[in-house]
């Protein structure tokens, strides 16, 4: 303790006169660099103090940056999805726009009136058996009503409809097993029946033995058909089945014009005038089921247009009730 | 403690006191942080290292002031002295002890550093009464600080 006392005196001693020296000779020679080597040791607390606290100083307003940078990104985000969700549906009206004016160059068939549906429904495990589109009876959509699709701005036979809902309908696709209908080859003029096969192609029965055919034939409906009107591009020949020397007829197979699996919508024929009834129908099916609604006008074939080649038909070997459905 | 912690704090109270004296102060009052913690290092470790810490505390007091250099240092320097010798007499530790030192340290700074000024710059150095007056309180409001940071620094 009194060693601690003696070496507290000793400090005190030594540490007054050092202090007493620099306060009373700030100007004698062994002062005059001690001063400037005090500063050089001590001024960098007060320089990067100094630097510290202007960085410091400056954070407020980079916060302030930073937080309208977060606004900001906030908003562009919005921006991008709204601009985003234009541009979809943009897309969609060009294409509606599109669709439109092609479907503004087809004409349909005398006495029709065109409805356009797309197409809600795709089964994958019915895929050339039918799909099912956005127009019903409420839209005019009548039992058998043909329907085509626009294949590079022609108008192709897609199938019939077989089944009406309020505001659907079921169609039977032409490659469907249970769909057949009457047609032509655009080279020979010779008639036959198309006939589904449940996959990619249709098959043309009942062409006479004697005519000669070629790949690449363009087939179209027959004036005669019962579904489709006259003159409707179905299909190209793209194979002929060997002939079968125990048959009066032969065969070939047709790749349909019109694929079932390109197309978003398609145009439903109705017979003119419907669109009245189709009125009436959705006012009564407001109050009674809809097996009772009043029976649509039947469905008849335009008639054979004045530009329509000359068609021959085959030796009776075609039935003359085409356009059954096989198994439905 | 080691000498790490000691530059440590001895750099981080220069710095505390300028940027409190430079940018806080409030109508020309900002509080004496080293002479606060030079007290609580001469309660701690005794009159020795309070009279170093007090003296380079001083010099860099003195390198901020142009009048008196080594003024701050002797005074701070005897401020650590006199605390330190207050251990053998009273609790220094304790907290109401280490207020009423503050408080009256710091009044004898001001004097002290007058009378320095009036013998070796010819005159009588006044802080002027505001600070005279609020200073001390102004100090012993950062003894329980300092008694954390010397705590913080497990400094016995």
């Amino acid at each position: 303790m009194h060693r601690e006392i003696k070496v507290s005196n000793y400090l005190l001693a030594a540490l007054s006169a050092l202090a007493l020296v620099l306060l009373s000779l700030p100007l004698s020679a062994p002062v005059r660099p001690f001063k400037p080597g005090v500063v050089y040791l001590f001024n960098p607390v007060v320089y990067y103090g100094a630097k510290g606290a202007q960085r410091l100083a400056n954070a407020p307003p980079g916060l302030a940056r930073l937080l309208r940078a977060d606004l900001d990104n906030v908003q562009l985000q919005a921006q991008l999805r709204e601009a985003l969700w234009q541009k979809s549906e943009l897309e969609a009206l060009r294409t509606e726009n599109r669709r439109l004016a092609q479907a503004l160059g087809l004409t349909p068939p005398k006495g029709y009136v065109p409805l356009w549906a797309d197409i809600m429904e795709r089964d994958p495990l019915h895929w050339y058996n039918s799909i099912m589109i956005s127009a019903g009876q409420q839209q005019g959509v009548t039992l058998n009503a043909p329907v085509f699709g626009d294949q590079d701005g022609t108008l192709v036979a897609v199938g019939r409809i077989t089944e009406v809902r309020r505001d659907s309908a079921l169609v039977l696709l032409v490659t469907d097993e249970a769909s057949s209908g009457a047609a032509y080859l655009s080279t020979s003029a010779v008639e036959g029946l198309v006939q589904g096969q449940g996959g990619p192609r249709l098959r043309m029965n009942y062409l006479p033995s004697e005519v000669s055919l070629s790949t690449g034939d363009l087939v179209y409906t027959s004036p005669t058909s019962a579904t489709f009107p006259g003159e409707i591009l179905l299909g190209h020949v793209m194979a002929i089945n060997p002939r079968d020397p125990f048959l009066t007829f032969q065969s070939v197979e047709v790749r349909p014009a019109a694929d079932a699996a390109a197309l978003s919508y398609v145009m439903v024929l109705r017979p003119a005038g419907a669109a009245e009834w189709a009125a009436a129908a959705a006012e009564a099916a407001a109050v009674r089921p809809l097996e009772k609604l009043p029976l649509l006008p039947p469905v008849r074939k335009p008639g054979v247009p004045a530009a329509a080649p000359q068609v021959k038909r085959s030796s009776g070997t075609a039935p003359a009730g085409d356009d059954e459905e096989a198994g439905r | 403690m080691n000498f790490l912690k000691g530059a440590v704090l001895f750099l981080a109270a220069a710095l505390l006191q300028w940027w409190w004296s430079t940018r806080l102060a409030f109508r020309g009052l900002s509080p004496q942080v080293l002479l606060v913690l030079t007290v609580a290092m001469a309660a701690r470790l005794g009159p020795n290292s309070g009279m170093g810490y007090g003296f380079l505390w001083g010099l860099f007091l003195d390198i901020l002031q142009p009048e008196l250099f080594g003024g701050n240092a002797f005074v701070l320097m005897l401020v650590g002295y006199g605390t330190g010798a207050l251990r053998r007499q009273i609790d220094v530790l304790e907290v109401v002890s280490q207020y009423m030192i503050v408080f009256f340290m710091t009044w004898g700074s001001f004097l002290l550093y007058g009378v320095l000024g009036a013998i070796f710059a010819k005159q009588f150095l006044w802080v002027g009464w505001p600070a005279f007056l609020f200073d001390p309180l102004y100090n012993c409001l950062l003894v329980p600080l300092a008694a954390l940071a010397c705590a913080w620094l497990r400094v016995r």
